[in-house]
């Protein structure tokens, strides 16, 4: 009896552990078979058409069967939240979504190589969808004619109700996109349905005339409307498909108008693309298949573009930046975007104070012994890349100096601020006089909070450093897990918290107005009404010299007496590692194309 | 026994449910929503929470939560596949199908191999062998899985190429081998150290002495009669170890790029994706309660001088 019960035990134990392995449905056996088909088949076609990798006979049986199919594996983020074009907040949504979709106007390679890398090409943005557009003389109705031979990838033809469906998704406050700010103050009525809630989404400033004719009317005229109209949360969406299942996402289920069609979805594994053969320009495409690996571990990343697995990565541990350099796998792209500290203008109340604290930041040292990836130290707030409308880059556009240093420098003409010892010079007087007049204790502690990073920790560790050598200044580093962290700063808790921008489009504005009083993004609380009427003229006005001054004055008095609200660090780069591959694409706010990615010759 | 068994599974309910109040309470304590990003609005909060039912009283969600799990409805993901059924998520991405997979299969190589080699330490007690094996235990006891992870990944499938850098859904023998090893060597070393210290206490009492006595065989004093007492303390610790297993599974799953549910149990917390953490809590909690009670039942199988219920005394 007793052995019967050992070994009913057993059995029931067996089973438990089990169970659940029989429980799979049959379509997790097929991903399986399909996940262990495709990476053996990259690697075939890799040996076969790339021929630099090193599969040590690993694809010797199946690469004369499926040579010929081009494959590219890349791994640029993990499982993403969604890739609901509505909802995407994330860069590698927003690549996702570029492949998947077309918008009225596209990023189009050229033959610039941004990172001096032959194989990675930058981009303009050109007509997508839309034949042709034209605009009212007032610059603010604009109306886009649809190409005759764009077709959703069921086959039905692309409309301009797409777009107004879209659009009206994006700023339904019901649709609670992160995005939903988007045309705020741009797109008629945008700002009162989705920040007021007084308007209808259907009052939104945008309507299909017909088929094939779209039109926009716009607040007021807008210098970068047209690379709006390339961004991923707007491209166009169809009302059937959207509404027609609970999860129209999923593989089964999604339709799409671009290059690339979502064929198969593991989740935290891979994402799977294959060539939309509705795609007008479908003969020119290049990968047969795009798989995105997703995940989240640097070394695993690492091992399977050592291993040749993956053939594009953009994370690896940052101390092999420089080897990987050298050997010619990684380049590091220009990246339109800021890393900055806020300085709580309620928390740390005297000008002085924060001008101190921003002027005896060592950045070259953050950059050159920190982060270590070839980041330029921050001059302004803008990131550099941002342009102003005769070309030049925004953050340089005043003088070398910056726009951190600009005004001080007309202030304290005696400060050298071109060397770090005549900043920290200056910081000391100015942190001594708010100090000697009463305005600053001392002895008062100022909380920096940061994200649990690594990265992060070792700035702050470097700025406490500086403050403290520098001014005396009493710190004190807390780490946070990011839902903590985020919800502190919308409570404005901290004296120091860190962020990083990227920019949306290529306006200044992406920066400057979110330090306008009553933004959401304005954490540091900074108020000044001279800033924020600049920079609500500079939004109603086209590009053009009045308005870069405006812009220019606007980051300036960022800087100046009663200001510095933030501390810039440095300016981003996107480094990144690839192998057998060409015509790789790549624009400043961090998106990677390749859709017409070739084998590397 | 029977009894028994149906008084614990009544027990296993509340203590779920007590679980569940716990988990609840807990996960509203700290700071955060699910729907808090660097770029979102309280506006955009607030409309976010109404459309999950997160604006109502936390009495109302939680008893949202107890219906809804009393008819299989485990809820939808607020943050990480938003919109997908936590179910789903579960079992039929396969997510805890694989960590099961994965843990089953480092605790039977924890046990097989652990066991013997307590045995065989304790047996030749003093030997170098002995001091062999108890050098590689402590060894294997202080390295993080880890670092042991990326190790075994570098060289065994960067360097000798022997197996795939990806494991992902585990489709092929080769797959489970490295991943298998870093999760159980931890277990193994403890296991064999926990085995050779119950091992020598049991070499030592006194029916064994009598054993020896009568003139039993060495190796069946040491495999009939000394290893079924000392059994007892590897049987307790197996309980807890599979749920340790499938749980700190996240940096072996991340390492080998395995969509499991390891890596799910950690990040939702992170992320706040509250019907996940419950979901994924309760599953967990509702497997090592199983195991806890198979761990009980088997103690009796082992040594029937131990009693389950108040009657059998």
């Amino acid at each position: 009896m007793k052995r019967i019960i050992a070994l009913l035990l057993v059995l029931c134990l067996a089973v438990s552990l089990f169970a659940c392995t029989t429980s799979t449905p049959a379509n997790t056996g097929t991903t399986t078979t399909t996940d262990t088909t495709s990476t053996t088949t990259n690697s075939g076609s890799q040996s076969a058409n790339a021929g630099t990798t090193d599969n040590s006979g690993k694809t010797d049986t199946t690469e004369t069967t499926v040579a010929e199919k081009f494959v590219v594996n890349a791994c640029i983020a993990s499982e993403p939240e969604t890739i609901d074009p509505s909802t995407i907040s994330s860069v590698d949504g927003s690549t996702y979504t570029q492949h998947q979709f077309e918008n009225l106007m596209k990023y189009q390679m050229t033959n610039d190589n941004p990172a001096g890398d032959p194989n990675m090409k930058s981009t303009e943005i050109v007509l997508g969808q839309a034949a042709g557009y034209t605009v009212s003389d007032d610059l603010t109705v604009y109306t886009f004619t649809l190409r005759d031979d764009i077709f959703w990838s069921d086959g039905v033809p692309v409309k301009a109700q797409d777009w107004v469906y879209s659009w009206q998704r994006l700023v339904d406050p019901a649709t609670a996109s992160d995005y939903g700010y988007f045309l705020d103050n741009i797109v008629l009525n945008a700002y009162d349905i989705y920040e007021e809630n007084t308007k209808d989404k259907s009052e939104l400033g945008i309507k299909a005339l017909d088929d094939k004719t779209l039109e926009i009317t716009l607040e007021a005229p807008c210098a970068y409307f047209l690379e709006m109209c390339a961004f991923a949360s707007l491209v166009p969406l169809r009302q059937d498909v959207v509404e027609g299942s609970d999860n129209w996402t999923d593989p089964a289920n999604i339709v799409v108008n671009g290059a690339y069609k979502l064929t198969e979805w593991v989740h935290d594994s891979y994402l799977k693309m294959e060539k939309n053969e509705k795609y007008y320009d479908y003969d020119n495409l290049g990968p047969d298949e795009i798989i995105w690996w997703l995940s989240d571990s640097e070394t695993a990343i690492y091992s399977a573009y050592q291993s040749g697995e993956y053939q594009f990565i953009e994370s690896f541990p940052s101390d092999l930046t420089e080897t990987l350099q050298a050997s010619g796998d990684c380049y590091i792209n220009p990246y339109v975007g800021t890393y900055y500290l806020y300085l709580n203008c309620s928390k740390v109340t005297d000008w002085r104070v924060r001008a101190a604290m921003v002027l005896s930041v060592d950045r070259e040292n953050i950059v050159d012994n920190v982060t270590q990836q070839n980041q330029s130290p921050a001059t302004g707030f803008v990131a550099s890349g941002i342009l102003d409308s005769t070309g030049a880059d925004f953050a340089f556009g005043v003088s070398e100096l910056g726009a951190i240093y600009n005004t001080l420098s007309t202030m304290y003409p005696d400060a050298d601020l071109s060397t770090y010892a005549g900043r920290c010079e200056l910081a000391q007087q100015l942190y001594q006089a708010a100090v000697d007049d009463g305005s600053w204790d001392p002895n008062t502690t100022v909380v920096y909070n940061f994200n649990t990073s690594e990265t992060h920790k070792a700035i702050a560790e470097a700025c406490g450093s500086d403050w403290v050598t520098v001014l005396g200044l009493k710190i004190s580093l807390e780490n946070q897990e990011w839902a903590t962290y985020t919800n502190g700063l919308g409570e404005h808790t901290f004296g120091v918290a860190r962020l990083g921008w990227i920019a949306d489009y290529n306006d200044p504005v992406t920066y400057l107005e979110l330090l306008v009083t009553g933004n959401s993004y304005n954490y540091g609380l900074f108020s000044n009404e001279a800033y924020d009427a600049k920079i609500n003229s500079a939004k109603a006005m086209l590009a053009g010299a009045e308005r870069d001054a405006l812009l220019y004055e606007a980051e300036e008095l960022l800087f100046g007496e009663g200001g510095f609200p933030v501390c810039p660090i440095y300016y981003y780069t996107n480094p990144y590692c690839a192998q057998g591959l060409t015509n790789v694409a790549y624009t400043t706010m961090g998106y990677f194309f390749f859709q017409y990615a070739q084998p590397a010759a | 026994m029977v009894a028994y068994i149906l008084k614990r599974v009544a027990g296993s309910i509340a203590i779920l449910l007590l679980i569940m109040v716990v988990t609840f309470l807990l996960m509203n304590a700290i700071p955060g929503s699910p729907f808090l990003t660097e770029k979102s609005t309280p506006e955009q909060i607030a409309l976010a929470e109404a459309k999950y039912g997160l604006d109502k009283p936390l009495y109302v969600q939680l008893w949202n939560y107890i219906k809804n799990y009393c008819v299989g409805d485990l809820g939808t993901s607020l943050k990480m596949q938003e919109g997908t059924p936590v179910k789903d998520i579960i079992f039929h991405q396969g997510k805890f199908a694989l960590s099961i997979k994965l843990g089953a299969c480092a605790l039977v190589i924890a046990v097989l191999i652990g066991i013997p080699l307590g045995c065989i330490a304790a047996y030749y007690r003093g030997s170098w062998i002995d001091g062999l094996l108890r050098v590689l235990t402590t060894v294997g006891v202080a390295v993080p899985t880890f670092v042991l992870a990326a190790l075994l990944l570098v060289v065994f499938s960067v360097n000798l190429n022997w197996f795939p850098t990806l494991s992902g859904s585990l489709p092929d023998a080769k797959s489970y081998v490295l991943p298998v090893i870093s999760l159980s060597f931890y277990y193994t070393c403890y296991i064999a150290k926990l085995m050779r210290t119950s091992m020598l206490d049991a070499i030592h009492q006194d029916y064994i002495r009598t054993a020896k006595a009568k003139g039993v065989k060495t190796h069946i004093l040491v495999l009939k009669h000394a290893l079924r007492n000392s059994l007892i303390p590897v049987i307790t610790y197996l309980g807890p170890v599979l749920a340790g297993i499938i749980t700190g599974s996240f940096v072996v799953e991340s390492t080998f790029s395995i969509p499991g549910l390891g890596k799910y149990f950690v990040q939702c917390v992170l992320s706040r994706d509250y019907p996940v953490i419950m979901a994924t809590t309760v599953v967990l909690s509702a497997l090592v309660i199983f195991m806890m009670l198979i761990v009980d039942i088997t103690y009796k199988l082992v040594d029937p001088r131990i009693t389950l219920t108040a009657k059998e005394e």
